[in-house]
């Protein structure tokens, strides 16, 4: 007591810089006192979380492989099912033993096919988890609304699509992006329809993403891909480009011939390069007629593209490039060169005294 | 006179306080946007699916470089390990620095490689191949391409490496780190992501592997080492990583991103020139460098930061490579912001110019100096009877109670988002080293640091330290 009064007068008669210090120690000090609680209770927590959630996990997937076949043949529910069903109903009000459900059923859903695979998907809606997704939708988080739409896609539900379109400009790319997959994995090529009406950009990791669930689909359709091509979003042509190399869409050569003077680089590039992988001839006399004005990036789209479909036409335009600054286009030039006429590459070797022009006609003779 | 000298030291001992206060402020702002950022990145990232990714060859190719010098202890596993990423589009460059060991030899053997004809485009100048490129007549290891040079030190190896690549994005890695499975597509995420900002480069977070089970390149058990400094370090990482780096990301003001791990994109990497041979701060160099010059075109960029822990490595176990490491490292600091001085202060390199270089010079490269400044004030006040022990005892306690608090909530940050450390009683030894690193580890950094000063100045010659290696495969480490 004496102690204590003594260190607050001590405090009273210190200047205010010494009384905030000690201010602050107690600050620190309660503080961390708290954390380490705090961290105690967490780590324990954390733990014991794990071990909860490994238990509930078991038993669910006990019910639920005791549900799969305890079928009966009149598809109907049979009485073991119905008290499965109410069991796990009774469970799903609680949002952790909820999350266990889902990514039980998910689990089994991607080990199983064919019959059992129907049966979860009745589980989903006999147990009322497919309402759980749905009022996601509605949320104000939205973390929980693109939680919401990647369950419906997870468990293929086609009949919310309505509601799930509105979500089409969102302001977080998240939900756009789960929106996006949602589509594509349930109605495949159809799917892609959002591309008409988006106004958001699609990153390079959103465009892989689709085009990985389209190549999964058996049905590879012819679809149009023209419309997009003309799209005011350039990564909606960007990707239509991607679709256009990966489908041969031949069909719209006209289309992308046209978008040799789009108005960004980038797509301008990535054209050049689809046209080479389409063999699309008539594009080559294009480039070759503007080829200064394009953008170094571009010359050397249009050599690699011209490796890919040498003409002997081309050897005057080539030995041009051959003493280009550039490397990439000097090796692309004295490549195609010797591909189409070995007397002329013999020729031009010895015209060259830069060590890179050596170097490369050294490589290409030795390859 | 004698009023002129009580003043005097009057307003020294106001700079100390005010230097004191904006370090302490600065670390506690950092720790609020670094716990916003991690609380988005956490929410933001647990809808990817990195498995699509992850299998798709339309994702783009990626090239790791990693250079070796006299690693032959431990190059086939750690070859082995970087092989087994399971990104699709990926190959692994080993330049081999001109080793004076066996390790190009061990190679060849154990990977059955045959030296090719390999055109190089020579963007960046760097010492002359010795052997040659070596690639694998095995098709299980096709990915594989063997660089062997003449020495040149780590930044002339990763030249090499930048030069060879073929592909769009380069992992520039240290040859013994463990890459988690996962670590490619994660690091090649901010890149393809992004759609109004130009990604450059990203840096990940780097794990301390010392006593982790570690076998076949995989990690399999994440446990504390035993010595006090290796714990020490565990420590300080993931207050530097989860809580220091966060922030600087969410600011968009990195200035380093580890040399253990770090992605780039190639184009602007080679724009610049590449690695700087001359600095033994490679890594936070290359990145000041391109960030000035994205600063120049007036490009919107960004240098990204991804939290999770994706590469693990050994961190020094005895404090004579402790203080090697340490001393390099200020060294590298020192050189860096000397270098781009015309960066510092100046509004024409907006928050990097006006916030980070700042904030690295005066609480980065300062600090230790200030450190021993402060001391030494404080034993010239000792000779002169000027000290006020009562007080000097509640600076000393708040100074402490601060750096403990700052650790626990780094702790706190660890558990909440990656709980690596799962095991129990961990939790218990990581609060103990909060409270003993002050007195344990953070002396010796100090130390290190006023000798990487005078060796910066007066010790021109002084290049990498010595940093043996036990290798993360040796039993003795598992």
């Amino acid at each position: 007591m004496n102690n204590n009064q003594y260190f607050f007068e001590y405090l009273q008669n210190s200047p205010p810089i010494i009384e905030l210090v000690w201010f602050m120690i107690g600050v620190s000090l309660l503080s961390i006192l708290i954390l380490i609680i705090y961290l105690k209770y967490l780590r324990t927590h954390l733990r014991s979380n794990e071990k909860i959630r490994e238990t509930y996990q078991m038993k669910y997937e006990l019910h639920l492989i005791t549900y799969l076949y305890s079928g009966n043949e009149e598809e109907t529910i049979s009485p073991e099912q119905q008290t499965i069903i109410d069991e796990l109903k009774k469970d799903l009000s609680d949002s952790f033993k909820r999350s266990i459900v889902v990514a039980t059923l998910l689990k089994l859903k991607n080990e199983i096919s064919g019959e059992l695979d129907e049966s979860i998907q009745k589980l989903y809606y006999q147990t009322g988890l497919i309402n759980f997704s749905i009022s996601k939708l509605r949320s104000r988080k939205w973390y929980v609304v693109a939680k919401g739409v990647r369950e419906l896609t997870q468990f293929h539900i086609k009949e919310v699509h309505d509601e799930v379109i509105t979500l089409i400009n969102h302001p977080k790319n998240e939900v756009r992006k789960e929106m996006q997959l949602y589509l594509v994995n349930l109605f495949s090529f159809k799917g892609l329809d959002f591309l008409d009406v988006l106004q958001t950009p699609l990153s390079e990791w959103d465009q892989i993403q689709l085009l990985e669930v389209l190549q999964r689909f058996d049905d590879q359709q012819v679809f149009d891909i023209k419309p997009w091509l003309k799209s005011s979003n350039d990564s909606v042509v960007t990707f239509a480009l991607k679709l256009a190399d990966i489908y041969i869409q031949f069909q719209a050569k006209e289309d992308l011939i046209e978008l040799l003077d789009h108005k960004s680089e980038k797509i301008r590039i990535e054209l050049i390069n689809v046209l080479g992988n389409l063999n699309i001839i008539e594009a080559k006399t294009i480039l070759k007629n503007h080829f200064i004005e394009r953008s170094q990036q571009e010359q050397i789209a249009f050599f690699k593209m011209m490796e890919k479909m040498p003409e002997s036409d081309d050897e005057s335009f080539l030995l041009e490039y051959i003493h280009h600054e550039n490397f990439e286009i000097k090796l692309s030039a004295l490549k195609i060169l010797k591909m189409i006429n070995s007397n002329t590459f013999n020729i031009q070797k010895h015209k060259g005294t830069e060590p890179d022009f050596v170097k490369i006609v050294e490589y290409l003779e030795n390859n | 006179m004698e009023i002129n000298t009580i003043s005097i030291f009057l307003i020294i001992r106001y700079l100390f306080f005010v230097y004191a206060i904006t370090t302490i402020g600065s670390y506690i702002v950092l720790a609020i946007i670094s716990a916003v950022e991690t609380v988005a990145y956490m929410k933001k990232n647990s809808f990817v699916n990195y498995k699509e990714i992850l299998s798709s060859n339309i994702a783009p190719s990626i090239s790791i470089i990693a250079p070796a010098y006299n690693e032959s202890l431990n190059i086939i596993e750690n070859v082995r390990s970087l092989l087994s990423n399971h990104y699709v589009n990926y190959d692994v460059i080993i330049v081999n620095d001109g080793s004076k060991d066996d390790s190009l030899e061990k190679l060849i053997v154990a990977y059955d490689l045959v030296k090719v004809e390999h055109l190089i485009n020579q963007q960046i100048p760097t010492k002359p191949l010795r052997e040659g490129i070596f690639k694998s007549t095995n098709p299980a290891f096709e990915k594989l391409i063997v660089v062997d040079k003449e020495n040149g030190g780590k930044a002339d190896a990763l030249n090499t490496g930048l030069n060879i690549s073929q592909n769009k994005y380069v992992a520039c890695i240290d040859v013994d780190c463990l890459l988690l499975e996962e670590a490619l597509q994660k690091m090649i995420k901010p890149f393809l992501e992004s759609t109004d900002t130009k990604v450059i480069a990203a840096g990940g977070v780097i794990r301390i592997a010392n006593s982790c089970i570690i076998r076949d390149g995989k990690l399999i058990d994440v446990n504390l080492p035993k010595k006090m400094l290796e714990k020490g370090q565990i420590l300080e990482y993931i207050r530097a990583f989860l809580l220091g780096r966060m922030a600087w990301s969410r600011l968009n003001g990195l200035l380093v991103i580890s040399g253990a791990f770090g992605m780039f994109d190639k184009k602007i990497a080679i724009e610049v020139g590449g690695y700087d041979t001359k600095t033994v701060g490679e890594d936070m160099e290359i990145i000041v460098r391109m960030r000035g010059f994205m600063e120049e075109q007036k490009e919107k960029y960004k240098v990204a930061y991804i939290p999770d822990p994706l590469c693990w490595t050994e961190a020094p176990d005895n404090y004579k490579i402790f203080i090697s490491q340490r001393n390099r490292w200020t060294r590298g600091t020192i050189e860096t912001l000397r270098k781009h001085r015309k960066i510092g202060f100046n509004p024409k390199y907006n928050s990097m110019g006006l916030l980070s270089y700042p904030y690295w010079l005066f609480f980065e490269r300062l600090a230790p100096l200030i450190e021993v400044l402060g001391i030494l004030y404080f034993a010239i006040l000792v000779v002169l009877g000027q000290v006020r022990w009562d007080y000097t005892a509640a600076f000393i306690i708040m100074a402490y109670l601060f750096t403990v608090l700052f650790s626990i909530v780094a702790i706190l940050s660890e558990e909440l988002t990656y709980h690596q450390y799962k095991k129990k009683g961990i939790g218990y030894n990581l609060l103990k080293i909060a409270f003993l690193e002050p007195f344990a580890i953070h002396p010796f950094i100090v130390y290190s640091a006023v000798v990487g000063n005078i060796d910066y100045y007066f010790n021109k010659k002084k290049k990498w330290g010595e940093m043996t290696r036990k290798g993360m495969t040796n039993p003795e480490t598992i």
